[in-house]
């Protein structure tokens, strides 16, 4: 199952938005305007990376319907009622799951054989199936001879080599463009944040992430176009991922040119190089007595040793926010960290959802999507091959569901619901992306929103106050 | 003796020259993706070689595997670390590449086979492997392996798509035939001359038998043969000049043949039965032979009803059976019995039986005897190849016409079974029923191994069992076997 071989045509970057007068436009007050303001769309010029009201319509428009190319993997083996078996009969997720348990049982004649078979039939270039094959081969093999370590390293530099700021941002902008697992969760923080700090003057957003600053402009916006008086902003930028490091000053650049835009007071600062999330301190974040706080986490807390999480939990309450703002994707690599064959089978679970989402939402020969999937074999290589007691600073990769994160912030918060208005505005944002996407309110213990793909819950993103 | 004469009867297809061999080119697909993903290019992985479809990474792996060595699995406790599985111990033998990757077509072969069949069987898992033995080869091109496993791989798609094998009785083996084709015949005369040509299998089993057959009758002076399956009739042509210039004995004898007939006759063959029918009525008058040709036709379900022979008095009865010559199509086993049974009411002198050898029937299911399957073709393959060594695309028409169609009737009847039919040899089964063995004579021995050492040293001729069978091997592969029997009461 090659990916033909034609060239990628140039990808033609539509979106213009239109320059309607956003001043009209809210985010969300009381006599709402059918538009509201959501994430950006991508545009190439520099200059443009502001946002305006966004046409909804416009947008629709220039969303080709992409081809739901179905690959060779969804052939027959769903379930009988018809719902896709994320880890089904599928040949890949069989050998796989055959091989993580021949590791488990040390037979080696067992392991080589599968080992074998899987090389022989993957290729991060071919169908969903072969290209988990070929990256689960990779964490497995790493597995087998004990060389995770040393192979996450090699991923890693690899990719720091070939980072930039254009590269890394088109791909995240291209991301978001074509599928809602980020834009989500930024849209539900930017909601509860606005209401949580609506009416301060001094805002102080300290951003736990690795967006590159791509929920801020939405939000930005909505500061400068509140009726009242628009506050002033100070973000403080903590980076945990040594590869967004080296692009934050082209960051900081542009959000500065953003914000002046926008005419919006603004401070921006970047604090990176820590070694432990927990030892962040009013200090050293700049945290002054008369800011209203907010701490947003995209992303960062499945970054944090497992063991320093309560820890750093009790950090963000040190700093006396006024709301916390959680994104996490939904798996549980943490609890099954011990058990090498259930935590295999979760993550098997959670890469092929991602890998078919991918598949679904990208062009069959999109760059873009090649480099997440290659991000994606760094964590993979890293939750299972490498030993638990080594992380080094943000290098984890053991997520939790949302539900074992709500106990954790159950000891020091109590959780925010989202606003009819956020939930509103999520579902908008759902909307312009293709089918199969859905909003999930929690159930009776249960808090925050899931972002469901295929009916399986995805990206989970929540809200705390002290 | 009979050796130095088939050349006479070989003027009919000699004109055929090898002009008719067509070969086809493989297309090579596109594959070079590289263009646009070089911006994200890195100094560790080299993609440039994008163009291999195969990362470094699957290499390395490879190379760790069949190297046995660097595989340094994790500590596995009470294994000791040589495990004993094949894979480890073969590869270790194995040093250049075309082993290398025949090995690797064996390993795939073995793993679609099992994935068909074996415990964990999954269609899925079988495409796959399919695909991927597919981009691997091609029946035109390659080493023997890389044919082989082409036809092999072909066999195996043919049986995940349930196309392959026949229906009931007839085991069909390249499908409904609806009319004959020229380009098939001249295709099919031209691979079976260079069948002769390159190797001994049709000449051993017809001397072997022609030999028995004249050392039984040599007093006699009216012979009727009944020929099971007499498609091209090469057999007799060479009886019948052995029978005009024998020395001794009466005059030449009055031979009579009738041949088996099958009413559909889906099967390829070189001609009808008329037609080889009339050519050996011509050659018997051209020798001064004397000749007549019968036929006897088989009911569709192809039982043979043993009154429906023509039986004179006077006669000398000999029943011919000869199964699995290289370009043969399998009769299907109860076709096989009931002539044989039904022979044995008519009381023959002598029974000569040809048929192919197999490996011995284990326990392995599917699998065992398809790999058993495939050791036998790989050494057809390499003895064709030590008869014609530059010629492969001469060895490729034989390879197409020929085994081809034999490999996927053997997958197809061995997977109908499972591999459990109990399936013995047809000697066996002789004995069984009460047919005696017959000596082979010290003189048709010799004339076999004048015959094998006129082609490669890799073949052996071997006497076994009750001394009534001589088998044909290629190197230690048995292959052939030709065994001589007579009815129970018979004095022979």
């Amino acid at each position: 199952m090659k990916l033909s071989s034609a060239k990628v045509p140039k990808e033609s970057k539509a979106a213009s938005p239109s320059h309607g007068g956003h001043n009209q436009n809210s985010f969300h007050s009381k006599g709402r305007s059918g538009h509201t303001i959501l994430p950006l769309q991508p545009v190439d010029e520099l200059e443009q990376w502001s946002s305006v009201a966004v046409d909804m319509h416009n947008n629709n428009n220039h969303h080709q319907p992409q081809n739901s190319h179905t690959s060779t993997s969804r052939s027959s083996d769903y379930s009988a009622g018809g719902e896709p078996c994320a880890t089904g009969n599928k040949w890949a997720s069989r050998l796989l799951r055959e091989c993580a348990r021949a590791i488990s049982d040390k037979d080696s004649s067992k392991i080589h054989h599968l080992l074998w078979m899987l090389n022989e039939l993957a290729s991060p270039y071919g169908d969903c199936d072969q290209k988990l094959a070929s990256y689960f081969l990779q964490a497995l093999f790493c597995k087998a001879t004990e060389s995770g370590q040393r192979c996450f390293k090699t991923l890693t530099s690899v990719a720091e080599k070939g980072n930039s700021f254009d590269s890394a941002r088109k791909l995240i902008l291209k991301f978001q463009e074509v599928s809602p697992w980020t834009t989500f969760g930024h849209v539900a923080a930017n909601g509860a944040i606005l209401e949580a700090l609506d009416g301060e003057t001094k805002l102080h957003i300290i951003d736990i992430s690795n967006t590159l600053c791509t929920q801020w402009p939405t939000l930005l916006e909505a500061l400068a176009t509140r009726n009242d008086e628009t506050p002033h902003l100070k973000l403080t930028v903590v980076v945990t991922a040594n590869i967004i490091r080296s692009v934050m000053k082209e960051i900081s650049q542009r959000m500065e040119r953003f914000a002046r835009l926008m005419g919006v007071p603004f401070e921006f600062n970047v604090i990176s190089g820590l070694n432990h999330l927990g030892e962040l301190t009013k200090e050293a974040l700049g945290v002054l007595e008369d800011e209203a706080i907010a701490v947003n986490c995209i992303g960062a807390l499945k970054r944090v040793a497992v063991e320093e999480r309560g820890a750093v939990i009790q950090m963000f309450q040190s700093l006396g926010p006024k709301v916390v703002t959680v994104v996490e994707e939904e798996a549980d690599f943490s609890s099954t960290r011990y058990d090498f064959v259930r935590c295999f089978e979760e993550c098997l679970r959670f890469y092929t959802l991602y890998f078919e989402m991918l598949e679904e939402s990208f062009a069959p020969t999109s760059n873009e999507k090649l480099m997440l999937e290659r991000e994606c074999s760094r964590s993979i290589v890293r939750v299972l091959a490498c030993d638990n007691d080594q992380d080094s600073e943000g290098e984890c990769e053991r997520r939790e569901r949302g539900s074992q994160w709500s106990d954790r912030f159950k000891e020091a918060f109590s959780p925010v619901g989202f606003s009819d208005d956020v939930v509103d505005d999520v579902e908008a944002l759902l909307k312009r992306y293709k089918a199969g996407w859905t909003l999930a309110q929690p159930h009776q213990d249960e808090t925050g929103l899931y972002l469901t793909w295929k009916e399986e819950p995805v990206v989970w993103a929540s809200a705390w106050k002290p | 003796m009979a050796m130095a004469i088939d050349n006479a009867f070989e003027v009919d297809f000699s004109s055929y020259s090898t002009t008719t061999i067509t070969t086809t080119t493989t297309t090579t697909t596109d594959d070079d993706p590289a263009c646009t993903w070089n911006d994200w290019g890195s100094p560790v992985l080299d993609w440039d070689s994008l163009s291999s479809e195969r990362d470094e990474f699957q290499d390395l792996i490879e190379s760790m595997i069949d190297d046995g060595t660097g595989l340094e699995l994790a500590r596995v406790g009470h294994e000791t670390s040589n495990s004993v599985s094949t894979y480890t111990m073969v590869a270790k033998e194995e040093t250049n590449d075309e082993d290398f990757k025949g090995l690797r077509l064996v390993h795939l072969l073995m793993a679609a086979a099992e994935a068909l069949t074996g415990a964990n069987k999954s269609r899925e898992l079988t495409r796959v492997i399919l695909v991927r033995l597919k981009e691997l080869v091609s029946p035109n091109d390659g080493t023997n392996m890389e044919r082989l496993a082409a036809y092999f791989t072909e066999a195996l798609q043919g049986l995940l798509e349930g196309s392959g094998g026949g229906h009931g009785k007839h085991l069909i083996t390249n499908g409904p035939q609806h009319h004959r084709d020229e380009h098939q015949q001249m295709d099919m005369l031209a691979a079976f001359q260079l069948l002769q040509d390159m190797s001994p299998y049709v000449k051993f089993g017809h001397f072997t038998a022609n030999q028995a057959i004249l050392e039984a009758v040599t007093h006699d002076r009216r012979i009727h043969i009944v020929d099971y399956d007499i498609m091209e009739g090469i057999q007799w042509a060479s009886l019948m000049q052995a029978l005009v210039s024998r020395k001794d004995g009466p005059p030449t004898p009055h031979l009579r043949i009738t041949a088996l007939s099958r009413g559909c006759s889906g099967r390829r063959s070189i001609g009808t039965i008329q037609e080889t029918g009339r050519r050996l009525v011509a050659f018997a008058a051209s020798i001064g032979q004397p000749f007549s040709f019968n036929q006897c036709r088989l009911d569709s379900d192809e039982t043979f009803r043993p009154s429906a022979v023509k039986l004179v008095r006077g006669e000398v009865l000999v029943i011919n059976c000869m199964l699995h010559l290289p370009h043969f199509s399998y009769r299907a086993p109860d076709s096989v019995a009931s002539f044989l049974s039904g022979a044995k009411t008519l009381n023959p002198r002598l029974v000569t039986l040809v048929e192919e050898e197999v490996g011995p029937i284990g326990d392995g299911g599917f699998v065992g005897r398809f790999m058993d399957s495939l050791h036998h073709y790989s050494a057809v393959y390499d003895s064709l190849e030590a008869g014609f060594p530059m010629q492969s695309r001469a060895r490729a028409l034989v390879e197409r016409v020929f085994l081809g169609p034999r490999i996927a009737g053997s997958l197809a009847r061995i997977y109908r079974t499972r591999g459990e039919e109990e399936t013995c040899p047809w000697s066996e089964w002789l004995a069984a029923v009460g047919f005696k063995p017959v000596n082979i004579s010290f003189a048709n021995h010799c004339q076999a191994k004048l015959l094998l050492g006129l082609f490669n040293d890799g073949y052996r001729v071997e006497e076994l069992a009750n001394n009534n069978r001589l088998v044909l091997s290629w190197k230690s592969r048995r292959l052939l076997s030709a065994s001589i029997w007579t009815s129970p009461d018979s004095d022979l």
